[in-house]
């Protein structure tokens, strides 16, 4: 399996943890990722703001990089996929927008033509990998260990874009970590916004929401919550210490890549995959539920 | 299957409580057939709202199992199979106050509404004799707007609302000043504009669940794009919101990447990232999360981005 790899800004930053579990668990499985020389920022949900037009042409740059390359394109980062999945059903909906877009493309040598298709780790596990193949590399089966899927809303809204499952009851997460041996917990907030996009003009709204993301797994008696999305894993644990300032309950709850969780079960130790990098610590609890 | 069994959320205007109610299944039938059913046939004390069964008078909204429906418009079996249960639990719409039992109150959002001036601000144009001519194209900016028929789903459904004060206007709210601004009958697009920056535009956090749910399918995310591009060609860049989105456009302009380092300053500018942003930097850096010294490099095939921006702007004017 070979994919074109679109690792988006945050893994290169504030989020290189996952960067370096999802290199280690790929060659793990022996998923070929070759990351796209010369990608650019998918605009996060915010160029469009600025400019509709130009956020479909950056991110058609960075399709094309992948049509280049003649694979999948590939990422570990829920916005990053809805960007690119919006920006690919708009050109192949939209003859007269592909032309337009593709004017601008050919100024740098390269043009759209829809032939490569977007896809998210979580997805090409299921769908590309197999599950029976993942399970037959658990070294360390994540037996005890209680998770809390936090799926994030970029990949599974809007449905008409994202559509790998049903959006009201999605099962892609779950199914993942029971393959690994976890045992995963329902709690209320499973399907909720971690707020991102807006912590700076919607500081207070968003603490709120990280308390409640957090409150609701840990009553639910979850260890750790995991995710699919790098802005909603560092939403839920960089900010959770000022979260934490307006409740008085403790509102404690380590977040999990998923990456991560599937390195663990995969036989490498918290450190390898750079859990030790977060800022609400895993490592305790990982010792306690698995002994490493 | 066999039976149904309903979970209603239950109240009287003091009391709250959840009754069970248990119906035959049938095949085909929509959540409002199933209230209906417990009104006419079990429970006469149930009270609910609905009137034209085709989905036009949107009063039947519900959250079924933890989402909205349109009640008139959903099939019973599409919640059956989407939660793989005969158990339906009831509730009124989130978002807004409940009146009895399933029954919301509008005065509130109506009251809110009028922020918007959800009303033509007619051209010169156009006049009583003459009338307000709209050609096909001018039309098709609001056919997908006027399709709303304020049922609230998206509403009830939006996380920004959820932990709001009560200031963020509500999606439908927001679409329709948009769809007063791009009336090519209305004179006067910043009226419709100026409340919804007043009123916390910028906090939608993009869960985009209005989206997701509105049963009429209207893209009330992307109409939010637009209301935020608008307001800032009108001359409201100076808040967080404009300030980062701006953040994002220089720098694919100027690197190709996101300088993640630099980004809470030019949104929140100096003096509130030194006083605000501190811990929070303290604790990146000490887990070697960010690295203050790193900045990002030009991709490769920078130039070409560069001409992509050239052309967009081009395109623009
Ligand atoms: S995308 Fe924005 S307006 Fe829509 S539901 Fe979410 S927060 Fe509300
Ligand atoms: S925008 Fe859609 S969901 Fe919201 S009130 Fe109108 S029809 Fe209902
Ligand atoms: S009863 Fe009128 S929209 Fe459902």
């Amino acid at each position: 399996m070979r994919y074109g790899f679109f690792p988006g800004c945050t893994l290169e930053s504030a989020a290189e943890e996952l960067m370096i579990s999802t290199k280690k668990v790929a060659n793990a499985l022996g998923i070929e990722l070759i990351e796209l020389e010369g990608w650019t920022c998918c605009g996060a949900s915010h160029i469009q703001d600025v400019d509709g037009f130009l956020a479909t042409s950056v991110n058609a740059r960075n399709l094309a990089l992948a049509e280049k390359l003649g694979a999948p394109l590939l990422t570990v980062c829920n916005t990053c996929t809805l960007m690119l999945r919006t920006t690919k059903k708009e050109l192949d909906e939209d003859k007269e927008l592909r032309d337009k877009v593709n004017i601008g493309l050919r100024k740098s040598g390269l043009e759209y033509k829809g032939t490569s298709e977007v896809t998210h780790l979580l997805w090409a596990l299921i769908k590309d990998y197999g599950l029976e193949n993942l399970k037959k590399l658990v070294k360390r089966p994540l037996t005890g260990l209680k998770v809390a899927n936090f799926y994030g809303c970029h990949i599974v809204r809007p449905p008409d874009i994202m559509g790998f499952e049903n959006h009201k009851n999605p099962r892609s997460m779950e199914i993942i970590a029971e393959a690994l041996g976890a045992e995963c917990v329902d709690f209320d907030q499973r399907l909720a916004c971690c707020g991102f996009h807006a912590v700076f003009p919607a500081e207070k709204e968003v603490m709120k929401l990280t308390a409640i993301n957090c409150i609701s797994p840990k009553l639910a008696g979850a260890d750790c919550i995991v995710t699919p999305c790098p802005l909603c894993q560092m939403q839920l644990d960089m900010y959770q210490p000022d979260a934490q300032k307006g409740y008085s309950e403790d509102i404690e709850m380590p977040i999990l890549h998923l990456p991560q969780l599937i390195g663990l079960a995969l036989g490498f130790s918290p450190k390898e995959l750079a859990i030790n990098r977060h800022i609400v610590s895993a490592v305790p609890f990982l010792k306690e539920s698995l002994g490493v | 299957m066999e039976k149904l069994v309903l979970r209603i959320h239950r109240y009287d205007g003091v009391n709250k409580w959840l009754q069970e109610y248990q119906i035959p299944y049938k095949k085909n039938k929509t959540v409002l057939w199933v209230l209906t059913k417990i009104k006419e046939e079990i429970d006469p004390s149930l009270n609910f709202t609905s009137a034209c069964r085709h989905a036009i008078c949107g009063s039947c909204a519900v959250r079924v199992n933890g989402t909205a429906y349109l009640g008139c418009k959903t099939a019973i079996d599409e919640i059956i199979e989407t939660f793989d249960t005969n158990v339906l639990t009831f509730e009124p719409l989130k978002n807004f106050e409940v009146v009895r039992d399933l029954v919301i109150e509008w005065k509130p959002k109506v009251k809110k509404m009028k922020l918007v001036k959800p009303w033509l601000i007619p051209t010169k144009a156009g006049s009583i004799e003459k009338g307000f001519q709209q050609s096909e194209q001018e039309f098709s900016k609001i056919a997908s707007p006027t399709d709303c028929i304020l049922c609230g789903v998206c509403t009830s459904e939006c996380e920004q609302l959820s932990v709001n004060d009560g200031v963020f206007l509500d999606p439908f709210i927001l679409s329709k000043a948009y769809r007063f601004a791009v009336d090519s009958r209305d004179g006067s697009p910043e009226e419709h504009i100026q409340p919804v920056v007043e009123n916390e535009l910028w906090k939608c956090i993009h869960c985009m669940q209005c989206v997701t749910n509105c049963p009429k399918g209207i893209p009330l995310t992307d109409q939010i794009a637009y209301l935020r591009k608008v307001s800032m060609k009108m001359g409201a860049k100076g808040n967080q919101g404009a300030r980062h989105a701006y953040a994002f456009y220089g720098d694919v302009k100027k690197y190709g990447r996101l300088n993640e380092t630099m980004l809470p300053l030019k949104t929140d500018g100096i003096m509130s990232t030194i006083s605000k942003r501190i811990p929070l930097a303290a604790r990146m850096v000490y887990k070697g999360k960010i690295n203050p010294l790193h900045f990002p490099k030009k991709v490769k095939g920078i130039e070409g981005i560069r001409k992509i921006y050239k052309y967009a702007q081009e395109l623009s004017k």
